[in-house]
């Protein structure tokens, strides 16, 4: 049995997510509701719940405060938001789950069947520190991608990322150190979250970091050649569009 | 006196053109050997120039014909040297004609040759030639420096020969000018070098000027030893020219010192030469000489014979005189005009080149300034057209989200959710909620989209019905076909770009159907478009054209504009059809086919 708290600081949202997680009784227990990042920090270390959902916007503050406010988080955290692209993205980076409101019944479902398996491994903390890093914004930065793999969450340095590669339902993604990742999420997601200016769909199978592009091969669509010696395929409808974006770096 | 003088310049002339030529042939070894080697080479040139070197003082007209073939033949072979060498061989004959312009113009011509060439020897030779013009039109300046370049240039190339004649030639202008002091030192120094060199032509032309010096100077006594050194030297050498004006002056000059016997001796001695030779200018000096003795040895009858010789004489050696006078004046006049001429077309060059220079750059100013207008105003149209189609895009942008998320839509669908509230269907009312969130999110997030995927689309519009159905109470039902050969991860479309005549279907043809109706969505592939089909079996657009509310026509145009604009960027030829058709509504719609990769 999962002990949850549910963060909001609009009651019909707390109704209507009660409601839905009255379904889920059998695995999941909800302690109580809070309305304030305040009373919320107090309730969670007095209760120790196993998951938070929390919304994003809480009167004047927001759920990354309440987050903010804890050293170490042994809890699982579902964000609850109603529309906020820029949140939503972060979360995607972080591979920290949400879900958007008004919460659909098969939404929930899934989230809840995620949490049951994930329970045990508790690399919250880490990803909630990835969410935090990638909202600092200072020149220079490197946005931190959270990957989950089978062996657990692999954080990555977006900068030191040179390629990805799709491979069915999976994505190898090929680090500057050597590395090779491989992971379940599809490199289409990768494609919508990472920064359209630095990575670039060059082939239905590989999005490349453009920084790593040491020369293009002319041909029918032609090659990229990447810093690790890599040459990849570009395809013929990519070619123009990316070689104005190589000109422009 | 001056005939004198001028004859001295040609005996130097003539040695010059010999000098560089072949110096040793004779004329007719030269002219056999231009009948035996017709090879028209430098061989020939040097020839032929030589040949009419040869010719020059006895048949200067001959010579011009030889002369000729060598300036041919050099601008033939683009010899330049050989040019210039028959250049001035033919201003040498010239000169020799006493045609002074033309002699002029060619060692003009030729000393541009040479100086082009650096060949400083024959550009000397040649500033001795001009200066030797100058000083037959008494233009004694330039030809003192004419002279002095030509001996600058033989002391300095060590030309002994060349430095005897330059000084003798100074030595001649300031003879003429009767400055004989200034001359006499260029003599000696002459002379000098002509015993070093033993030349007894030089040497004999050089006393007789020395002595004609002495005479100017009235030292009388050296001046009679020099003449006599001068009768010497020619006598020895057999030139009856120098010796019949040597023969002359001795008798003047005794004469003057009053030894008529002298004087008798030495002019009938030079009248028998120069009768020998037929020289009309020394029989008409030794006739005055013996005039002058015969009056003295009151031989009045000789006298007046000899003096009425002499003045005939003179006459026609002063006709002579006149004619190369008046020659003289009218060549001067001559080149005076073409020197205004010259100087005339040289302004006139001169205006013509400023005028074209002006109007070359007023032009160029006006062409500058006319591109700029024009590319300024060109550029204007087309950042017009720029921005009117941005405008244009944006425009459609916004009209395309708002007639995917209409007024109508929303309301209804709420109301739709408010029904089912009130009828306590909390399920449907629920599914209905979910339904209509989520595809508002979608339209909201892909509004930003130009493109996306065949499979999101199919995803939105089937969100879409499936939200209509619920209103209708299922009475709609929908098929969504797609051919296999368009593969939907892959192939893009507009997002939504179907949905208005979807939404035509639903509202005008199926909606007012009792018993409901079908749509049917097909996309199949060709001729580099998809071929979208929206068909419907409902009342048709007969029945629904009288009430119809404009909203939907609107839909419509609005999908027309996205359709033009992506027309205009990818080049394509997309268009729409509505067509009506048996029992309901067809609407054929080509879009171009565009893949992600």
């Amino acid at each position: 049995m999962l002990k949850a708290i549910i963060i909001d600081d609009e009651q019909h949202c707390i109704d209507r997510l009660q409601l839905l997680l009255g379904n889920h009784s059998e695995t999941i227990q909800v302690l109580g509701s809070y309305s304030s990042v305040e009373v919320g920090k107090k309730e969670i270390d007095r209760l120790k719940p196993d998951v938070v959902f929390l919304d994003i916007q809480l009167n004047e503050d927001t759920g990354f405060d309440l987050l903010s406010q804890f050293e170490r988080i042994d809890f699982e955290v579902i964000f609850t938001t109603a529309f906020d692209n820029y949140a939503i993205q972060a979360f995607k980076f972080s591979a920290l789950d949400y879900l958007l409101k008004p919460i659909a019944e098969d939404d929930l479902e899934q989230a809840v069947k995620k949490l049951i398996k994930q329970t045990g491994l508790r690399d919250t903390s880490q990803r909630i520190e990835t969410l935090f890093h990638n909202f600092k914004r200072e020149i220079g930065h490197s946005k931190k991608l959270a990957i989950p793999t089978m062996e657990g969450l692999v954080m990555v340095d977006v900068d030191k990322i040179i390629r990805l590669q799709s491979d069915v339902n999976y994505t190898h993604i090929f680090i500057a150190t050597n590395t090779k990742i491989t992971t379940s999420k599809t490199l289409k997601f990768f494609e919508e979250i990472l920064d359209p200016q630095q990575f670039f769909r060059t082939h239905k199978s590989h999005l490349v970091n453009l920084k790593y592009v040491v020369s293009y091969i002319k041909g029918k669509g032609g090659y990229v050649v990447l810093s690790n010696g890599s040459k990849l395929e570009v395809a013929v409808r990519r070619k123009d569009l990316l070689l104005q974006k190589l000109k422009t770096i | 006196m001056s005939y004198q003088l001028k004859r001295y310049f040609s005996f130097l002339l003539l040695f010059l053109i010999v000098a560089v030529c072949h110096a040793q042939s004779t004329l007719d070894s030269l002219k056999n050997e231009l009948i035996e080697n017709t090879t028209r080479d430098t061989l020939r040139i040097k020839t032929l120039i030589s040949t009419s070197a040869e010719l020059t003082y006895t048949h200067p007209k001959s010579g011009l014909s030889y002369a000729d073939e060598a300036l041919v033949i050099s601008q033939e072979t683009n010899w330049k040297k050989g040019e210039a060498l028959a250049l001035r061989q033919k201003g040498n004959l010239y000169y020799v004609q006493a045609d002074n312009l033309r002699a002029l113009d060619h060692f003009q011509k030729a000393l541009r040759l040479s100086v082009d060439l650096g060949d400083d020897e024959l550009s000397s030779t040649l500033n001795s030639n001009i200066g030797h013009i100058h000083a037959d039109l008494k233009e004694y300046d330039k030809a003192l420096e004419r002279y002095n370049a030509f001996l600058t240039f033989a002391e300095e190339s060590n030309n002994i020969p060349n430095q005897i004649r330059g000084l003798s030639n100074i030595a001649i202008v300031y003879n003429d000018l009767e400055n004989y002091e200034e001359g006499l030192p260029y003599l000696e120094k002459a002379l000098k070098l002509a015993e070093q060199e033993d030349n007894d032509f030089f040497q004999a032309a050089i006393i007789n000027n020395l002595a004609l010096g002495y005479k100017g100077l009235k030292e009388y006594q050296k001046s009679l030893e020099y003449y006599h050194e001068a009768k010497g030297i020619a006598e020895s050498i057999g030139n009856k020219y120098i010796l019949t004006s040597a023969l002359n002056s001795i008798g003047k000059v005794n004469i003057l010192l009053g030894d008529y016997d002298a004087a008798e001796k030495a002019g009938k001695e030079a009248l028998s030469l120069s009768q020998e030779t037929g020289t009309i200018e020394w029989q008409a000096d030794s006739w005055e000489v013996l005039s002058k003795v015969y009056e003295h040895q009151k031989n009045s009858v000789d006298a007046l014979d000899a003096y009425k010789k002499h003045i005939s004489y003179r006459d026609s050696v002063l006709n002579e005189e006149k004619k190369a006078e008046l020659a003289r004046k009218e060549m001067q006049f001559e080149m005076e005009k073409q020197q205004t001429a010259a100087a005339q077309e040289i302004e006139h060059q001169q205006l013509v080149k400023n005028g074209y220079l002006t109007g070359a750059i007023l032009l160029a100013i006006l062409g500058i300034a006319g591109y700029f207008f024009y590319k300024r105003r060109r550029d204007e149209i087309e950042k017009k057209k720029i921005s009117d189609f941005k405008a244009k895009v944006a425009e459609t942008e916004l009209k395309a989200l708002r007639s995917q998320m209409n007024p109508h839509f929303i309301f209804n669908s709420l109301n739709s959710i408010s029904d089912l509230i009130t009828k306590n269907d909390t399920e449907n009312a629920n599914e209905y909620l979910i339904k209509f969130s989520k595809l508002t999110r979608s339209i909201l997030e892909n509004s930003e989209k130009k493109w996306i995927s065949v499979q999101e689309d199919q995803e939105l519009m089937e969100l879409y019905m499936q939200i209509e159905s619920l209103r209708l109470k299922n009475k709609l039902s929908y098929t969504f076909q797609v051919d296999d050969d368009i593969v939907v991860e892959d192939t893009l479309i507009p997002p939504l770009i179907l949905q208005p005549f979807i939404e035509n279907s639903i509202w005008h043809g199926l909606a007012k159907k009792p018993e409901g109706g079908h749509i049917n969505i097909t996309m199949k592939k060709g001729d580099g478009l998809i071929h979208c089909v929206v068909e419907d079996n409902g009342v048709g657009r007969s029945k629904t054209l009288p009430i119809q509310d404009g909203k939907s026509s609107m839909g419509v145009k609005i999908t027309r504009n996205r359709l033009e604009i992506i027309n205009t960027l990818e080049e394509t030829k997309g268009k729409i059809d509505l067509l009506d058709i048996e029992g309901g509504f067809r609407v054929e719609m080509m879009i171009p086919f565009e893949l992600q990769f």
